[in-house]
């Protein structure tokens, strides 16, 4: 690039490492797929896909137990299958070797979603 | 032989001026470019083979050396890095088939560059005060809860980080509103991605009319002023990257 | 330090540069597109998702060859 393009700049280099990490990891996803790694970028697509989903039923499960509509029953239970999927998301996570990082890369036109 | 594409163009030029234009930028690779035109608009492509074709940060950089000699002298829309398609014959039809398409967003970058704008802070310290005031609102688990479980102290953790959640949000929308005020005599297009992770709280990007870059410039100093507690990053001008938006029915 | 300075610009330069043009611009897709190994599993909706992984998984078998040199 011939001219500089920034133009503003006040973040110390610590925070800007930090913070662009996920920018880092959305390039490499897409530029360290090979044949051999194929199934881990497949396990990592599937598994942000399956966070994703999680974490809006989560929020809209809370929004319920906010709203107090629920039975004491529905409560339990509804406390019960998030504690599950939680757990669950953790196994997977262990067992494919992936970090929170690397379950947030940019889902490309639909944005980083979470 | 595969054809690598990288932007739809608008031409206010004639063809052989294109032509010349587009022959004086080596594509990625060594390989050469050139245009097809369709009425007024065109597509930039090179001859490159998908199997040769490697994702390495050299060549997505090398396209956006192309893309951004291209800007210099056209108003275009940059197309994702590794689209390849079959014939030139595919290429016309896409253009002809999308004509309107991309007539109109071509009308909407005109004359514009595209600045993006990263806000950062140190979660710690940015998020305490917001913290404070969130746990004032005291979660107790009998407002929502008749009995005290796992389940129901698991429900009651997860409130209270949707509640923090949510406050973080309201900030970040905040400081949008104050963002759209500085720029108010501007008035841009914009864009936001809102706490983008803990640290990157706000990423934005800013459709400006190239002679309005200064005031923008200058308004976002001002903003910074406004706010020694973040750390802002502002870079540009670019090529309408974020601002392309076609039917996509392809 | 100075150096520091002038390659944590060229850094966030690049990556700016990284994240339009592997996230952003025009994107096509459909029949006309010859897809890519590694570029974008993720398209526009959930139908799309689904067919770039059938394509990949595709691609998958039919790249992986007897006598492959481990890198």
């Amino acid at each position: 690039m011939s001219e500089n393009k920034i133009l503003l700049n006040s973040v110390p280099i610590e925070e800007f490492k930090e913070s662009i990490e996920s920018i880092e990891n959305a390039a490499a996803s897409r530029i360290n797929a090979t044949p051999e790694n194929a199934d881990h970028g497949l396990a990592q697509l599937v598994l942000t896909l399956i966070e994703l989903i999680r974490k809006l039923v989560e929020k809209q499960a809370i929004r319920r137990v906010e709203g107090g509509s629920l039975s004491d029953e529905e409560i339990e239970r509804l406390g019960e299958t998030l504690m599950k999927l939680e757990t669950k998301m953790e196994e997977l996570k262990q067992i494919f070797n992936l970090s929170d990082e690397d379950l947030n890369i940019n889902l490309g036109p639909l944005g980083s979603l979470m | 032989m595969d054809k690598i594409i990288y932007a739809v163009t608008g031409n206010n030029c004639s063809q052989e001026e294109l032509n010349s234009l587009v022959k004086g930028i080596s594509g990625i690779s060594g390989s050469s470019l050139y245009a097809l035109s369709f009425k007024n608009i065109s597509i930039t492509v090179s001859d490159f083979s998908s199997s040769k074709f490697v994702v390495d940060k050299e060549m997505a950089i090398d396209f956006a050396r192309i893309i951004e000699q291209l800007s210099q002298k056209l108003t275009l829309l940059p197309v994702r890095f590794g689209t390849f398609l079959k014939s030139d014959e595919d290429i016309l039809k896409l253009l002809t088939d999308h004509y309107d398409s991309f007539y109109n967003n071509l009308i909407k970058v005109w004359d514009k560059d595209e600045f993006g704008l990263k806000v950062i802070w140190d979660y710690a310290k940015g998020s305490e005060k917001i913290k404070e005031e969130s746990e004032k609102e005291v979660v107790k688990s009998d407002t929502y809860f008749s009995k005290n479980t796992v389940h129901t102290n698991y429900l009651l953790e997860k409130i209270k980080k949707h509640k923090l959640e949510d406050a973080l949000l309201r900030h970040v929308e905040k400081l949008i509103e104050e963002i759209s005020g500085f720029l108010a005599e501007i008035n841009p297009e914009c864009k936001f991605k809102k706490m983008v992770s803990n640290s990157l709280i706000l990423d934005g990007v800013f459709l400006i009319e190239k002679d309005k870059k200064d005031e923008f410039i200058q308004a976002i100093g001002a903003l910074k002023q406004q706010h020694n507690d973040l750390h802002l990053l502002l870079t540009g001008p670019w090529p309408p990257y974020s601002f392309v938006e076609i039917d996509q029915s392809f | 330090m100075q150096e520091n300075v002038i390659d944590q610009s060229k850094d966030i330069t690049i990556l700016e540069i990284l994240d339009r043009v592997l996230n952003k611009g025009v994107v096509i897709t459909g029949d006309i597109v010859i897809s890519v190994a590694n570029i974008d599993l993720v398209y526009l909706g959930l139908k799309l998702i689904l067919t770039s992984v059938e394509t990949m998984q595709q691609r998958h078998l039919s790249v992986v060859k007897p006598n492959h040199p481990q890198k």
